[in-house]
Parts: structure tokens; C-alpha cells; sequence
């Protein structure tokens, strides 16, 4: 693999590919956890430790685990993992630990990490794997990021808990953005938004084709080859 | 079948593999964490007791306490907090309250409760500073007596299991083993069994009469100085405890009234135009009435879904003048909590000494509305069936 590729795998994530705002994956950590610019970073950096390290072990024992097994196997994984980065943060990061709540110990259903299992790290090395999980992670807390900062600057006039006062002397903010329907909002606002740079071509591409399929990057169409053979 | 056993042996080395790491990060982990939230427990102590320091949770099973306390703890400086549940208008509220080593109360709060007017979130300030000899003199909160008494009822507790926990002796009995004991004390013919007795006579400074079950005789309560006093009679109306002489004279006069009355049933259906609340009427030998009634609280009137469809049963005995010289309420299904407070004596009693002018001056309780207006149109039906009987309508 050439250089050029590996920086392809990493930077993927970032907006090509981008889990969030492009896969739409991982939909219900990024509404909850978003109404702070805080809360966001730390789930973003948790799930982020999670993917990497899963993606590394997945990837190590691709050729140990079974077929059969597989999802089983990588869900044991990918559990061990949040509950080690769960303990962690307990001790080390009590305040995250209590601002994330239960959401921490949902990041094992969390469909990019599982997805990104299934889709690249059962499938190529170790290197490759660590990038990915990099890059995803990567791009999952940015698009956390970006949604936490709209909701919490313009929700509750405040930045990672420090208050702007012009936005609150002047009554500036919207409360409801830091509530769940402002969550929905912001997040559908962004994906057009994303739309409208990227003029439609990372989505539009994808929507309806055999590429749409999340799996389309490691497959390369062999689904639709499979179903023309029948 | 070689397929399975491969899969079976992968996804279990697998799983012990996680397991074992789980393990060795526990093991790192679980001492940190312990540690936290001791400090995180250790921080929430601290807002009854900011200067508290390091605190010590106390075994409780050593010490004979009040039915109250859940939990307690000592502080380096030589206080303690202590957290207790109680009951107020609603069951469960939970209270914690810091006492310093000298028996003086550094804070209290409310940690959670299911009040109804939220009085509880701040009446934990005004009794700071109380020590066991001055928690009296905290005031209550006045149409919330129910939630603050019994907030400060468990600030007492508080004061009395530092006292116990600092190697001191404290009363810690509840009202009805205080009640219990004064009645055995006051009449020990009496066997320790006493039922409360209606008062339908105008009785000079008696607030309750006891009967002995097995027919020993009764025990009236009255006020000496502001201290109620329990004075065992005999079934013959002697005072048989040991009091002063003027009390003795009252007590058996009250008694010979007692004694003396016997209570006719009135036939109602003479009156056409009686209140169908009224169930029964009863005239005194003395001339007085004892009128059963029932009253449409929010049983009745109620949210259809919520309320329990049942009336509010009163016993009201007036003067044929109508005055009332006493209330008690017979039965009730009101809302557990809200509107039960009907039940209550110190909510009945409010209307002794009430008449026809005067028994709408006993205001109604604040989301309390339903019931305590429903009880006082039911009062003011006793006072128009005296009047009814009596001639006068």
C-alpha cells in the first residue's frame, strides 16, 4: 500500500466517508451527548480510543476468528474495549464519567465501531486498521464537535462551560437548541450543509447505488455481482 | 462438527482473553474509583457540615437510635451528620442534617421528598444553630405544618442520635410509645389498654379523654402551665393520680359530666328539610348534639381518574346553640398525602369553638381545595341540621 493510500484511509473519515454527517451512523450518542461542547469531545475521544484499539485486535485475529463467529467475536471485543475505557475514565475523569452517563457503556452498539469491524478491519492489516480507526475517530469528534459547539454557543451561551456574555446579556440564545428536537435540527442543518459544499456528490453518489451500501468500500460491488449470478 | 468446535474454541479464548484484561484494568482502576466516590460522598456530607473534614460512617446496629436515621457519620471535627426518613404530608423524605460537636445544628437540607408545596427545599435553614433545648422554639411553617414538623421532628432525631452517638442518653421515643406511656403512667389499672373517647360535652380545659379497655376507668388530658398533664379517673369519675388539688376538683367535674350523659338518636326523617349529608343525629342528656355526616372531598369531586368516589365521614358535636365543641373525622380516602390531612387532629380540631359566623374563618389549604372546602361545607351542614332541630329553620 503507498503512501498516498494510507493518507486516504486516514483522512477519509474526515469528510468523505465522515461516520456522522455522510454514513449517518452512530445517530444516537451524537444527539445526546452534543448539548456540550465538554460532553462531545469526551464521547468523541472515548469512541475514538474504542475504534482504534478494536480495529488493531480485529484486525490481529481476522485470521483466528471464524466466519461463523465473527459478529459474536467482535462484539466481545469491542465490549472489553468500552469497558476498560468506561474504568478509565471512572477513575481518572470522574467528572466526564458522570456528564456521559450510560451513553458511555452504549458506545459498544455503536454502529460505526461495529461497522467498521465488519467493514475494514476484518479485512485488511493491522496498520491500515489503526488509520482507519484514527481517521473515523477523528471524524466522528469533529462532526461532534461542530454539532456541541452550534448547539451549546447558540442553545445556552456558553463555551465548554464558560459563558459568552454578549449572547446571554442580549437574550441570544435559542434554549431550544440544547433539547432534543434542537438536536435533530442542527444535525439535519449540517448534513445539508455538507451536502451544499460538497455539491451533493458524496451523498447523491451513494444514495441509491450498490456505493451507498456502508459496506461498498471493502466489498467493491461484489454484493451486486453475487445477486446477477443468482 | 470440526467447524463448531473451532468457532467454540476461538470465541472463548476471546472472551477469556477480554476477561482477563477487564481484570488487570479492574485492578488498577477499582481503588481510584473507590476513592472518588468517597470524596464525592465525602463532598455531599459537607453541605450540612462545610467544616466537617474526613467523614466515618457509623454502624448503626451498635446503637439503639431513632426509627428515622438510615445513615450517619462522623466528622473529623468531632460532629456528625446524620440522614434520616421521615414522613411529612407524603411518605419518603429523606433529610440530612449536620450537629457539631457541641449538639447545635450546622445545616440541614432536604434531599428528596414528595411534598406538595416545597417548603422542605429551605426550612432545613431556619433550624441552624438549634441545639436539643431550642429545636421547639423553631417555628413551623403555617399551612405547611404537616411537611415542616415533621422536618423538624427529624432535626430532633438528628440532635438526639449525635447526643447517643457522642456516648449520651436522649429520649428518642415516638408521640405514640410518648402517648403509650403517659396513659399507663397516668392509669396502670388500665392494662396498657386505652381507646380515645368522643368528647360530646362542653368540658373545661380537657383536650382528650382515654378509655380503659377493660373498663378501669378513663384518662383525661389537660393543661397546667402550658404542659399537658394525663390524670387517671376511675370508672366511678375519682381522680385516682396525683395532682393538685384544683386540677383534681376540675378533672372530676369533667368527669361527672362524662358519666352522667347519655345520647338519644334523633329520628331525621321528622325533618323534611334536613341535609341529606346528615346520617345521624344524636342529642345529649346535657342538650348537646352529636350529628355523623358525610361531605364530597375530592373522593367525590375529584379528578374522575384519581379520586377514590368516597365521601368524607364527619362526627361533629355542637351546642344547641351550634356551637362546635368538638370534630373528629371518621373516615376518609382522600388522596394519600394531600388531602388525607383531613385525618389529622390538629386539621379537625381547628373548628372547636367555631359557629354559625364563624366556621368559614378556618381557611382552606392551598392545593389542598377540593377536600378542605368539601370538610367545611360538611361543618357547616352539622351547624343548619342544629338549627333545623333546634326549631330555628
Amino acid at each position: 500500500m503507498s503512501k498516498q493510500n494510507n493518507m486516504s484511509i486516514l483522512i477519509k473519515g474526515l469528510l468523505r466517508e465522515n461516520p456522522v454527517f455522510v454514513l449517518i451512523l452512530g445517530t444516537c450518542p451524537t444527539l445526546a451527548t452534543t448539548t456540550t461542547v465538554d460532553g462531545a469531545l469526551g464521547m468523541g475521544l472515548a469512541t475514538m480510543a474504542v475504534l482504534i484499539c478494536s480495529n488493531i485486535v480485529i484486525s490481529l485475529l481476522r485470521k483466528f476468528i471464524p466466519d461463523t463467529v465473527r459478529i459474536p467475536c467482535y462484539i466481545v471485543v469491542i465490549a472489553g474495549f468500552v469497558t476498560v475505557v468506561q474504568m478509565l475514565i471512572q477513575a481518572f475523569i470522574p467528572d466526564l464519567y458522570e456528564t456521559l452517563g450510560v451513553y458511555l457503556a452504549l458506545i459498544t452498539v455503536n454502529c460505526i465501531i461495529l461497522g467498521r469491524a465488519e467493514m475494514f478491519a476484518g479485512k485488511n492489516s493491522v496498520g491500515k486498521s489503526a488509520l482507519d480507526g484514527i481517521g473515523m475517530g477523528l471524524g466522528f469528534t469533529l462532526a461532534l464537535f461542530a454539532m456541541s459547539t452550534i448547539r451549546e454557543v447558540l442553545g445556552a451561551g456558553t463555551f465548554m462551560g464558560n459563558e459568552i456574555p454578549f449572547l446571554v446579556e442580549n437574550g441570544l440564545t435559542i434554549s431550544l437548541l440544547v433539547k432534543a428536537p434542537g438536536g435533530l435540527m442542527v444535525y439535519g442543518l449540517l448534513i445539508a450543509l455538507v451536502n451544499k459544499i460538497t455539491k451533493g456528490k458524496l451523498i447523491k453518489k451513494k444514495e441509491f447505488s450498490c456505493e451507498g451500501c456502508p459496506s461498498a468500500s471493502s466489498c467493491h460491488g461484489g454484493c451486486s455481482a453475487e445477486k446477477e449470478d443468482k | 462438527m470440526k467447524k463448531h468446535i473451532k468457532s467454540i474454541i476461538s470465541l472463548t479464548i476471546i472472551c477469556a482473553v477480554m476477561a482477563v484484561a477487564l481484570a488487570l484494568t479492574n485492578s488498577v482502576t477499582a481503588p481510584l474509583i473507590e476513592k472518588n466516590q468517597a470524596a464525592a460522598a465525602n463532598e455531599a456530607l459537607l453541605v450540612v457540615m462545610p467544616d466537617g473534614g474526613d467523614f466515618t460512617a457509623v454502624d448503626l446496629t451498635k446503637y439503639t437510635l431513632p426509627e428515622t436515621v438510615t445513615e450517619a457519620f462522623t466528622a473529623s471535627n468531632g460532629g456528625c451528620v446524620i440522614k434520616l426518613t421521615t414522613k411529612g404530608y407524603g411518605p419518603n423524605m429523606v433529610v440530612m442534617c449536620g450537629v457539631d460537636a457541641n449538639g447545635v445544628v450546622t445545616g440541614a437540607v432536604c434531599l428528596s421528598s414528595n411534598e406538595t408545596l416545597g417548603v422542605e427545599k429551605t426550612y432545613g435553614d431556619t433550624a441552624k444553630g438549634a441545639a436539643i433545648d431550642t429545636i421547639d422554639d423553631v417555628a413551623t411553617v403555617s399551612g405547611a405544618t404537616m411537611t415542616t414538623g415533621a422536618y423538624k421532628n427529624a432535626i430532633k432525631d438528628a440532635l438526639n442520635t449525635a447526643i447517643i452517638l457522642g456516648g449520651g442518653t436522649a429520649d428518642i421515643r415516638t408521640e405514640e410509645e410518648i402517648l403509650a406511656d403517659n396513659l399507663n403512667a397516668a392509669l396502670e389499672a388500665g392494662e396498657g389498654k386505652f381507646t380515645e373517647i368522643f368528647i360530646s360535652e362542653k368540658l373545661e380545659n380537657v383536650s382528650a379523654i382515654y378509655e380503659a379497655e377493660n373498663g378501669a376507668g378513663f384518662v383525661y388530658v389537660t393543661t397546667v402551665s402550658e404542659e399537658e398533664i394525663f390524670v387517671g379517673v376511675d370508672a366511678d369519675g375519682v381522680v385516682v393520680s396525683e395532682v393538685a388539688d384544683d386540677v383534681k376538683a376540675n378533672i372530676e367535674a369533667n368527669a361527672k359530666i362524662m358519666l352522667g350523659v347519655t345520647l338519644k338518636e334523633v329520628d331525621l326523617s321528622k325533618y323534611a328539610n334536613m341535609p341529606k349529608q346528615i346520617d345521624k343525629a344524636y342529642k345529649t342528656s346535657n342538650g348537646n348534639y352529636v350529628i355523623e355526616l358525610h361531605t364530597a372531598g375530592y373522593g367525590i369531586n375529584g379528578d374522575k381518574y384519581s379520586s377514590s368516589g368516597e365521601y368524607i365521614y364527619i362526627k361533629v358535636a355542637l351546642t344547641d346553640k351550634g356551637e362546635i365543641i368538638n370534630c373528629q373525622t371518621v373516615k376518609q380516602s382522600e388522596t394519600d398525602g394531600v388531602g388525607s390531612i383531613c385525618a389529622d387532629k390538629e386539621f379537625s380540631t381547628q373548628y372547636i369553638g367555631k359557629d354559625e359566623n364563624t366556621y368559614m374563618d378556618v381557611d382552606t389549604v392551598t392545593g389542598v381545595t377540593l377536600t378542605t372546602k368539601g370538610y367545611r361545607n360538611g361543618i357547616g351542614k352539622a351547624i343548619e341540621a342544629v338549627k333545623i332541630m333546634e326549631g330555628g329553620a
